[in-house]
């Protein structure tokens, strides 16, 4: 079994900050049976960490139990210790929903509310603090220009948010999740119900937000995880359960792969 | 604070949910404790003597279960057939949901008008007088979009391939219905069935006026003038003069005796109930 | 012929409801005649002097049936909440199938409990407000929520899982915690289906007769002279359902315009009831669809 934490040829080692996001040991079980173990790895601010593998191996499992989303699944239990800057999130009494506003999500299929474009973006920042009128139309506006959406609805913040296209219903799922300010933002394979000019607008966006925001990419397009991120994890079923099978930085990962499964997993991609 | 009311939430309506169970299983256990003392094997087998303070209650039961049956044979081949008809003859989803807004309207219509509906039809106009008959007939159509319900809830969780690969092999229309289609949702048939029947067993309304009499009935002859005895109607009027304490145990146990007769016939169709619920929300 | 009997089976399901209707409505002429507006709004019933005023029993059916859902509404919504948004699915199917069986209990046997029961209770309660008896509206009201209970319960649990598992998780993703996901996303996206689950419980209500023809008291004549005053509720008091069902609908046959004027009550009825249903079912089918 690899070293889970190599460093390569091709690239440096991670960085020595203080990663934002420490995994250890997680292992998920569906009434049982396993779906993913041993996972290991850390995620450091300002990255882009993709999660790649063959599709039910476990990613979007893997990619739920950061956000504690698995405590809404029956039927799933999660082991192991993840630390959101040093603060394990699986601690006993651990506030959930403030948890949940730190590590925001995007899913696959844009999960707009059946209400109008401004009242979506606020959705979550309402609950978080008392905001005034002005303060809302301040985080509207400045949340929908860092989701790139600004200027396609400034006109109609009021309109019903179904009526937008499906690509900028999920940059408007961007904003909402923006608007309250988390540190990570986890996506699950955000771009594969958008069409190409979507996609490219949603991978220019994942490039300037991680700046200021730490981002986890599931994904399963090999040349979008090239394009996007920095450090890969591949995700690959050994004896039944899902295993991080590799994991180094996307050059190394993509260029010079270590293990089995994915060098078989990266030629049936191509 | 937000998680204050997340906590009075969830204990608010806990505590609403449990009241309810309890609500309704202290109904039938009240029921069950004050029926019991009465209950025998003789006050089951024997007729009601002295207006009810003796005797026992077995031709209200052979009523009862005579006006059931009478209403399943005469609600199934409707039922059937408006089943056949939503899903299987009509093509427009208007007319669909028109027939759906008729079951739902037929099914809220009050007892009452049925029972005054049979009076003028069975009673006076066709000169029946009371009939078991009559109460049968009318008790039918009370139950009718029970039934029709469930077989169309049947019909429609049925897999498309079995009606597809019937078309394949060159089967009419209504061969597939009669080989495959109703073959196939027998269960959904037996479930409506039963649960019309659970409900029709407790309908006092439409026979009080048609079909039932407090005393001197016991098998029915012929169709005219041939009224049964019946376990509701028994206890509607018992309730009303309740102040002989000999009457009082008989009547509970008469109760009793209903409501378990009504919750043994749901008590079947409830697997065939879990399965529709199952196979509605996935 | 399959075809052909389908269509004659269900042709005869529809001529028996038509006939109904139209019986309720053709036999209820002479009266409409007689009283003209003052049948609706007349507020004395005496068949003996052939005055006919249907109000105080329009009263009735208003006030025992409103009041039940009054009552139903939020103890069945606040269940239903409970059973849809908490409880795993094995727990949930069981709740919801023992709440089917018990809604099954006959309508005698809830009168019954009404008389032995519950009429005491509510004499008991009120007695320093000097009352008659324990058969009052507030009686067959309270009955009544109880009766209507599981129909409003299953159809809200029902309207609820009809909101996708899909929004509820984004909104907790966002960290919204559940009482503010239920209320924002589960109540808001099901509030058509909540409203039509209410408007059926109504609808079981208006229509039902022998439980509430054992403990309403059966006073004619009993309108209270301000319209919002509280003090009916503890008085007897008539609704359509138990006049139609009474000894006078036996006693009426022989006199064309007592009659009519009972089957007029009928038609008022069923008048209440096809509205109130039909509203109901409008809204779960536009909710479905």
């Amino acid at each position: 079994m690899s070293d889970p934490l190599p460093s390569s040829s091709k690239c440096g080692p991670q960085p020595a900050t203080k990663p934002v996001l420490e995994v250890r040991d997680l292992a998920v079980h569906a009434n049982g049976k396993p779906l993913l173990c041993h996972a290991r790895f850390d995620v450091h601010a300002g990255q882009v960490f993709g999660i790649i593998g063959p599709s039910g191996a476990g990613k979007s499992t893997l990619l739920r139990a950061l956000n504690r989303l698995t405590d809404l699944i029956p039927g799933l239990r999660v082991t192991g210790d993840v630390r959101l800057r040093g603060e394990p999130i699986y601690a006993p009494g651990a506030d959930v929903d403030a948890l949940r506003a730190r590590i925001g999500m995007l899913f696959q299929q844009p999960v707009v509310f059946p209400a109008s474009v401004a009242e979506n973006v606020l959705f979550g920042a309402r609950h978080l603090r008392r905001l005034s009128r002005s303060e809302k139309h301040e985080l509207v506006e400045s949340a929908l220009r860092e989701a790139a959406l600004w200027d396609e609805v400034r006109d109609r913040l009021c309109a019903s948010a179904l009526t937008l296209s499906v690509g900028q219903q999920q940059r408007l799922c961007l904003a909402r999740t923006l608007a309250v300010q988390p540190e990570v933002i986890l996506m699950d394979e955000p771009t594969s119900a958008l069409d190409p000019k979507s996609t490219q607008a949603i991978e220019e966006l994942i490039l300037r937000l991680k700046e200021r925001h730490t981002i986890v990419l599931v994904t399963h397009n090999i040349a979008q995880a090239r394009r996007v991120t920095d450090w890969l994890a591949c995700v690959c079923i050994r004896d039944g359960a899902g295993e991080i099978v590799e994991s180094a930085c996307c050059d190394s990962v993509l260029g010079n792969p270590q293990c089995r499964e994915v060098i078989e997993y990266l030629s049936h991609s191509a | 604070m937000r998680r204050l009311l997340d906590r009075l939430l969830f204990a608010t309506c806990g505590a609403t949910a449990l009241l309810v169970c309890a609500l309704l299983i202290g109904v039938v256990f009240v029921i069950a404790q004050r029926g019991a003392p009465a209950m025998s094997w003789t006050f089951l087998t024997e007729q009601i003597r002295q207006v009810g303070a003796q005797g026992g209650i077995f031709f209200n039961l052979v009523g009862t279960v005579i006006l059931i049956t009478t209403a399943l044979v005469v609600c199934t081949p409707v039922a059937i057939g408006l089943a056949l008809l939503e899903r299987v003859y009509v093509r427009s989803e208007r007319w669909r949901r028109s027939l759906g807004v008729f079951l739902y309207t037929l099914n809220g219509l009050p007892s009452i008008v049925f029972g005054i509906f049979g009076f003028i039809v069975f009673v006076k106009w066709l000169g029946w007088g009371k009939s078991w008959l009559s109460g049968g007939i009318l008790l039918g159509m009370m139950i009718l979009p029970t039934v029709t319900v469930a077989l169309i809830e049947r019909m429609k969780a049925l897999p498309s391939r079995y009606v597809q690969a019937a078309a394949a092999l060159g089967l009419k229309q209504s061969q597939i219905i009669w080989s495959v289609i109703l073959p196939q949702t027998r269960s959904g048939l037996l479930t409506g069935s039963l649960l019309g029947m659970a409900r029709a067993a407790g309908e006092t309304a439409p026979i009080m006026f048609t079909a039932t009499i407090f005393a001197g009935a016991t098998q029915p002859h012929g169709v005219k003038e041939s009224p049964v005895l019946s376990l509701p109607y028994h206890i509607f009027i018992l309730a009303q003069d309740s102040f002989d304490p000999a009457v009082g145990a008989k009547l509970w146990g008469a109760a009793l005796v209903l409501l378990a007769l009504v919750l043994l016939l749901s008590g079947i169709a409830l697997p065939g109930r879990l399965k529709m619920h199952e196979e509605a929300n996935v | 012929m399959t075809r052909f009997w389908s269509i004659a089976f269900s042709a005869f399901a529809v001529a028996f409801f038509a006939l109904l209707l139209g019986i309720f409505v053709v036999q209820s002429i002479p009266a409409w005649q007689h009283s003209g507006m003052g049948y609706v709004t007349g507020s004395r019933w005496f068949f003996r002097t052939h005055q006919f005023g249907a109000l105080p029993m329009i009263y009735g059916t208003i006030v025992v049936s409103g009041v039940a859902l009054l009552l139903a509404a939020p103890v069945g919504l606040a269940s239903a909440i409970f059973t849809a948004e908490y409880l795993p699915r094995k727990a949930r199917l069981a709740v919801k199938v023992l709440i089917e069986l018990l809604a099954g209990i006959p309508s005698v046997i809830y009168g019954l409990l009404g008389i032995l029961l519950l009429r005491n209770w509510i004499y008991d309660l009120f007695a320093r407000f000097d009352i008659s008896s324990g058969d009052t509206l507030l009686t067959a009201a309270v009955l009544l929520a109880v009766m209507i209970l599981p129909t409003v319960v299953t159809l809200s649990d029902d309207a609820l899982r009809g909101v996708p598992g899909a929004q509820r998780h984004a909104a907790r993703s966002l960290g919204l915690t559940r009482a503010e996901t239920i209320c924002t996303v589960s109540l808001r996206q099901s509030a058509r289906g909540l409203v039509s689950a209410l408007l059926l419980g109504l609808g079981r209500a208006i229509g039902e007769t022998i439980a509430v023809f054992l403990v309403v008291g059966r006073q004619d004549n009993n309108l209270p002279e301000r319209w919002l005053s509280l003090r009916p509720l503890l008085e007897s008091g008539q609704t359509l359902t138990t006049k139609l069902g009474g000894a006078e609908a036996n006693i009426a046959y022989g006199d064309p315009l007592h009659w009519a004027a009972m089957m007029g009550l009928g038609l008022l009825l069923l008048a209440i009831v096809i509205v109130t249903t039909i509203g109901g079912v409008w809204k779960k089918v536009g909710h479905d669809a």
